[in-house]
């Protein structure tokens, strides 16, 4: 079989990654797959085993199984703190996916929007239009705000507030994707190539909105230039978010990345907690189903995902939930929307803003 | 791996009807992830995987194997370390991932009703609503299944003060080979109607029959929970410091001990700030009435001190102590940063000769050349000495590492120790059941299999089965 020999002449893995690995099975508790159908296929381990399988020759590349979990993965990377072993699963993910989704393998929608982010001149131009900030280049020498592709677009006001919030940063308008969406959907190297771009577009600090670009760019180019929005403003907000004469309750849905990857998750509550009444949800660590393409991918499943979360959210009598990261933003918006909730999704440079521009209580 | 599949078509159609369809998993992926589990070194690749809902599908499936002389392996979360899931004959793995229901808890009756498949940990949380407390704490806590907890007679890090998991069964619903439906034992503890099938079936890993539900027992939640930990020069010293706390009329609900490999790979997971240089590492804990919990830990410190430990530290909020304990759970997958290739050991001596035990592991390291991190339940005499190899395909060093210990085994049990304390003896410590059991035992073991599964179909090649040279031959060196 050719597919077998390419397997042979070609790694896919870095054994060194795959054999760390021992089964224990730790991370079968962490997964959202897992826990949507108790099956060990769609378990951080038995997703291993599989690749394990794949890179030994065991299973052949065209395996359905190799297919439909390389797919069905969030790629949230939740088995990742849980691993004692210290299993580096997001990037095997990267490599097996690499793999899998080569050519005409790759899901339609997944090539269209790789398609898209590649047009990095239009996603400038649509910012622009669209009102997403912009500083004049070279006017500031120092930490700069990434401004991403859909994220112009789509959130436009996102990086209007970040800017308004921090306004030393520099926002220049030419600068392209950070590579994230390349790297999680089977091109690795484009992805590793666009991240390099970028960080010789903006050489000083980067500070992003965005958790998922933020973890992507802090792999490639070192933990020290990359800085999420939070992470960047340390304790640095005023004001208060107020909803009808008393203070907002305000919950925290976590961007998976920056949780799992970067390990941020306190920065953001604690700046929640500072403006507003801040509100825990069980399980606003979990992956919420937006996923990067995930949601375009395999929305039954994405949903699937985000329901008990919304639940949750709903349950839990919060006025807002902010987000960290524009997919998850889009994701809990919809899904909000769908139920008529009276809950409202917010990223969270936006509800920080909110607070610093409302009148201190007298 | 593409095979033609051993079970015949009208049996795969059969199955399909009991379990429903889309609970039938067929495909080569989709079996290859049930061929092992959490033990290293065992393989063996099922024909089938079936999810059942309940009992009476649990039923009719065991009656359709035995009829058709087609092995039935019952799985929890696979996170056993004794081989104890691996289809080493092929047939049916019964996934037990459909059954995670608590169905009550009743907090008048001190407690609570579990489906097999609820992990370990969502049973102390249940409890924990009612302000009462499951005592039994394996490692593995978070993922493994109280049915597969049963089936092992799971202990852990409570053992010395609280004891295992068969101290809290007061009954099962359990479905027999031959698809009959039985409840062993019930709500009360009190109840001597017939031979204690409970504990006959606790530890029976699956091989006299599938576990649908269990009554556990439960205690009132303490009141207090604190750790602390104490660092030695060796392993030696603190194993003395064990004997002493206790000798003290001390019985701390956690004695724990790590050396200075161990608590290297926890460092490197955790970043708790362990000492450096100290060579062992002894975590202690007690819950209960705050002034007992003080006074207890006082005279912990006391006898660590005389044992010249190096420092001292009580650490006094609960997420610190939760910190350290889990550390101390994740010893052993922490431990593959220090080679790929991890295989554990449960040898168990009598408190008294821990010390001892312990230098006997380091020596029997020293003679085979190979590297033993060693940790373990220290107040109940439990360790785990665990061989760290380059990888799996050290063929050498694994030969060195079984040589090493089979010579852990004799040691223990010439000390009037046991193979395994926990873990159990599945696939992996068959061969030396025997040498701990005779002849007239073993015997009587078939026996009681033979009467339960006359067709021999529940997980065979493990526990109580008839040891034949094929057991071996189907281990494969493949990870």
């Amino acid at each position: 079989m050719t597919g077998d020999q390419a397997a042979q002449n070609r790694p896919i893995f870095d054994t060194g990654l795959l054999s760390r690995c021992i089964s224990c099975g730790f991370c079968l508790a962490a997964c959202p797959t897992y826990a949507l159908t108790g099956d060990e296929a769609s378990s951080p381990r038995g997703r291993i085993t599989l690749m394990r399988a794949l890179d030994a020759g065991t299973l052949p590349p065209g395996d359905p199984t190799l297919a439909e979990q390389a797919s069905f993965c969030l790629g949230c990377r939740a088995c990742e703190p849980v691993c004692p072993a210290g299993v580096q699963y997001g990037e095997l993910l990267e490599q097996w996916r690499g793999y899998q989704w080569t050519g005409r393998r790759r899901p339609p929608v997944v090539r269209l929007l790789i398609f898209a982010a590649e047009r990095a001149r239009a996603h400038q131009i649509a910012g622009r239009l669209r009102g997403a900030a912009h500083t004049a280049a070279a006017e500031r020498p120092g930490p700069a705000l990434m401004l991403g592709c859909f994220e112009r677009s789509l959130f436009p006001q996102v990086s209007r507030s970040a800017l308004a919030l921090a306004p030393e940063l520099a926002a220049p308008t030419r600068q392209g994707c950070c590579g994230a969406l390349h790297a999680h959907n089977g091109e690795p190297e484009r992805g590793r190539q666009l991240a390099e771009q970028l960080g010789a577009q903006l050489p000083a600090q980067i500070v992003s909105t965005a958790g998922g670009c933020a973890a992507y760019l802090s792999a490639v180019l070192g933990r020290d230039r990359v800085m999420e929005l939070s992470e960047y403003l340390q304790a640095r907000v005023t004001g208060q978010v107020r909803i009808g004469g008393r203070l907002a309750r305000v919950t925290l849905q976590d961007s998976c990345h920056l949780r799992n990857g970067m390990g941020v998750w306190r920065e953001p509550r604690a700046l929640l907690a500072a403006v507003a009444e801040y509100v825990e949800v069980p399980g606003a660590g979990r992956c919420c189903g937006a996923a990067g393409t995930y949601s375009l991918v395999r929305p039954r499943d994405s949903r699937r995902v985000l329901d008990p979360k919304l639940d949750a959210i709903e349950a839990a009598g919060v006025d807002y939930v902010a987000a960290v990261n524009p997919g998850c933003l889009r994701q809990l918006r919809q899904g909000l929307r769908r139920r008529k909730s009276a809950v409202r999704a917010q990223h969270i440079a936006d509800l920080l803003r909110m607070a610093a521009d409302s009148r201190p209580p007298s | 791996m593409v095979d033609e599949p051993r079970i015949p078509r009208p049996v795969l159609a059969e199955l399909r009807a009991i379990a429903g369809p889309e609970h039938i998993r067929l495909a080569d992926g989709e079996r290859a992830v049930y061929a092992r589990d959490a033990t290293p070194l065992f393989h063996g690749m099922p024909d089938a995987v079936v999810a059942p809902a309940d009992a009476d599908q649990i039923a009719r499936i065991l009656r359709l194997a035995t009829e058709h002389r087609i092995p039935v392996v019952p799985r929890g979360a696979g996170s056993n370390l004794c081989a104890a899931t691996v289809p080493l004959a092929g047939g049916i793995v019964l996934s037990t991932a459909r059954m995670n229901r608590v169905i009550e808890v009743a907090p008048d009756e001190m407690l609570a009703r579990a489906q097999t498949g609820v992990t370990t940990q969502g049973l102390g949380d249940a409890a924990a609503e009612h302000g009462l407390f499951y005592p039994p704490d394996p490692g593995s806590r978070t993922v493994s299944t109280i049915g597969g907890n049963v089936a092992t007679c799971a202990g852990g890090l409570r053992g010395l003060k609280y004891g295992v998991t068969r101290n809290y069964v007061l009954g099962l619903t359990v479905v027999l080979p031959t698809g009959e439906i039985i409840r062993t034992g019930g709500r009360l503890w009190k109840d001597v109607v017939g031979y204690d099938l409970t504990r006959l079936l606790t530890g029976s890993e699956g091989t006299l029959g599938v576990i649908t539900e269990v009554t556990a027992a439960l205690l009132p939640r303490p009141e207090t929970s604190r750790t602390g930990l104490a660092y030695f020069d060796s392993l030696t010293d603190a194993g003395g410091a064990v004997a002493d706390i206790i000798a003290a009329g001390v019985i701390p609900s956690t004695l724990e001990f790590l050396d200075r490999k161990c608590m290297d790979a926890v460092e490197q997971y955790a970043h708790l700030g362990l000492h450096s240089g100290a060579g062992a590492l002894l975590l202690f804990g007690d819950d209960g009435d705050d002034a007992v919990v003080t006074r207890s830990f006082e005279r912990i410190a006391a006898a660590c001190k005389n044992r010249g430990a190096i420092e001292i530290q009580t650490a006094g909020d609960i997420t610190n102590s939760e910190a350290l304990l889990t550390a101390r759970r994740c010893t052993l997958p922490a431990l593959s940063r220090l080679g790929s290739l991890t295989i554990l050991e449960d040898a168990s001596v009598p408190r008294p000769h821990l010390a001892e035990m312990v230098a006997r592991i380091d020596a029997i390291a020293a003679k085979h050349r190979v590297t033993i991190a060693t940790f373990g339940h220290a107040g109940d005499g439990n360790l785990h000495p665990t061989c760290v190899l380059e990888s799996a395909s050290d063929t050498d060093g694994i030969a060195r590492a079984e040589r090493a210990f089979a010579d852990v085994f004799r040691a223990a049990i010439e000390l009037g120790g046991t193979i395994t304390g926990e873990h159990g003896v599945g696939a992996a410590k068959l061969p030396y059941l025997e040498e701990r059991l005779g002849t007239a035992q073993l015997g009587l073991l078939q026996r009681i299999k033979t009467a339960f599964d006359p067709a021999g179909i529940l997980n065979p090649g493990k526990l109580g089965s008839a040891l034949t040279g094929q057991d071996n031959d189907d281990r494969s060196g493949q990870r």
